[in-house]
């Protein structure tokens, strides 16, 4: 929230975040109290969006910052269900096959209108792998590796950030 | 050791940049190593590659270096065709994956030609990912299985993960054990998106066309610090595939009873019958599908190969 980051999705491939959502909420809340005070933590909103109850659509302050808390199923589970949908539409001949495309797929598998794919993965823990972490969403997002989520620096965080700021995408070209 | 291993080949143009020299050389470099690096696979024991080689976004690049390297390929496939006995004799399979139709006719023939002549081999793999992004792999699937739907083979109730993976351009090939990303980028650039969810992904700074045998060994060492970790939330993963598709059968069979059963409830014992009936007629829709994908797939190759023999 410091540095400015309007969106924060955190993900572990047990599930164990989502299940604990509320848990999870109310400690960013205490720590967002405890390094900006009062009056800091009641100029910058976090929201947290709790997958599937998405509220409605909302003006996005340029102080507020977004959390989402993502498990497995938010991967492949999600496009398999996008996938039903579609075809379900084809079965009542709402649509046809030849309708479905990418962005089709696309615009089914937004979050939200607002929330852009990651473009940066701070990946915890030893095993180098996605864990099955969003797989249509992070086809351009940087991955950076930290030994532990355990006690990790400020520093920790900005020296990936500074290695993320000197990747250069070419998309393509 | 890795039975399948996707390299993400980058780092071609760097490499003519840092040796002053023109980017097509690096790109013909760059395939150079990709011969060498399936030889050193074939020698580990590893027999099965798949390599990004063309991405959809690599049209957005100059007409030039866009014909440059459609013309590498068309050459690159026709010495292919010369090399049959060869292939043959190593039982060397090659499939191109990705959207066939958006290259040029000629190419589209001459990789048609290799991919059925090399069909039945079975010792080893290549698979190319030519017009290729995984997003579009995986979209094309979702439209498969809705055309599925439009012919009547499947119901959308029989969608399930296992079946899009059925009808990604990968179906014959399981996932990759390890993904090398080359050139020390560090994103997966829309390749395999869907297939590497449980693999191990290895970044390594090497420019592809300086690749070395010790650069491979390195990421096979990742892999194998890797392999439990990984095999766990496999299992871990499939098994909760399996329970989804069990909550999916007993669904569907109550939904089925509700609008055909004569309103009296089933004992235990026929619910189970029903159950089995239900999971077997699944199972059966399913494959009668997937044999006609893949009925389509072959007569797409097999038209473009009666098409170049005519031209």
């Amino acid at each position: 929230m410091a540095v400015g980051i309007s969106y924060v999705s955190v993900y572990d491939n047990h599930g164990v975040f989502r299940r604990n959502n509320s848990r999870l909420m109310d400690e960013i809340l205490k720590q967002q109290q405890e390094l900006l005070g009062l009056e800091g933590s009641k100029q910058h909103s976090v929201e947290f969006l709790n997958n599937g109850t998405d509220k409605q659509d909302h003006q996005v302050l340029s102080c507020q910052s977004v959390v989402n808390v993502l498990s497995p199923d938010d991967g492949k589970l999600r496009i398999v269900q996008a996938a039903q949908q579609l075809c379900r539409a084809v079965e009542q001949m709402e649509k046809t096959s030849k309708d479905i495309n990418v962005t089709v797929l696309d615009s089914l598998l937004r979050e939200s209108k607002s929330t852009p794919d990651p473009d940066l993965v701070l990946k915890f823990g030893p095993v180098e792998s996605t864990l099955g972490f969003l797989p249509w969403h992070i086809r351009l997002t940087e991955f950076i590796s930290l030994p532990s989520h355990v006690d990790v620096s400020y520093e920790d965080l900005f020296s990936a950030l500074q290695h993320y700021a000197s990747c250069e995408q070419r998309l393509g070209k | 050791m890795p039975k399948h291993v996707a390299f993400i080949m980058d780092g071609n143009r760097r490499y003519a940049r840092k040796r002053q020299v023109e980017r097509q050389e690096g790109h013909t470099q760059g395939f150079d190593k990709l011969a060498e690096t399936l030889r050193w696979c074939l020698n580990l024991n590893i027999h099965e590659v798949t390599v990004y080689a063309f991405s959809i976004e690599n049209f957005k690049r100059s007409k030039d270096e866009v014909d440059g390297l459609m013309e590498l390929a068309k050459q690159k496939f026709i010495r292919l065709l010369d090399e049959q006995e060869n292939l043959k004799k190593h039982g060397v399979c090659i499939r191109v994956l990705g959207d066939l139709t958006l290259l040029p006719l000629d190419l589209q023939q001459h990789i048609a030609r290799a991919v059925v002549a090399t069909r039945t081999h079975n010792k080893c793999f290549l698979n190319v990912c030519f017009a290729y992004t995984s997003r579009h792999e995986i979209a094309n699937a979702v439209r498969e299985m809705a055309w599925g739907v439009e012919q009547g083979l499947i119901k959308s109730s029989d969608v399930s993960e296992a079946l899009l993976s059925q009808c990604l351009y990968s179906s014959n090939s399981p996932n990759p054990d390890l993904l090398i990303r080359t050139s020390g980028e560090v994103r997966l650039s829309d390749f395999l998106l869907w297939q590497t969810s449980h693999s191990c992904l290895v970044f390594q700074s090497v420019l592809w066309p300086e690749y070395s045998f010790w650069n491979l060994c390195d990421a096979i060492l990742q892999y194998q610090l890797n392999y439990r970790p990984l095999q766990k939330a496999r299992d871990q993963h499939r098994e909760g595939q399996t329970l989804q598709q069990h909550e999916a059968d007993r669904a569907g069979v109550a939904d089925l009873l509700q609008h055909h059963g004569n309103g009296k409830p089933l004992d235990a014992q026929k619910r189970q019958e029903a159950l089995l009936n239900y999971t077997a007629s699944r199972e059966e829709r399913v494959q009668d599908f997937l044999g006609a994908l893949q009925h389509k797939r072959d007569s797409f190759l097999t038209d473009l190969t009666s098409q170049a023999a005519l031209a």
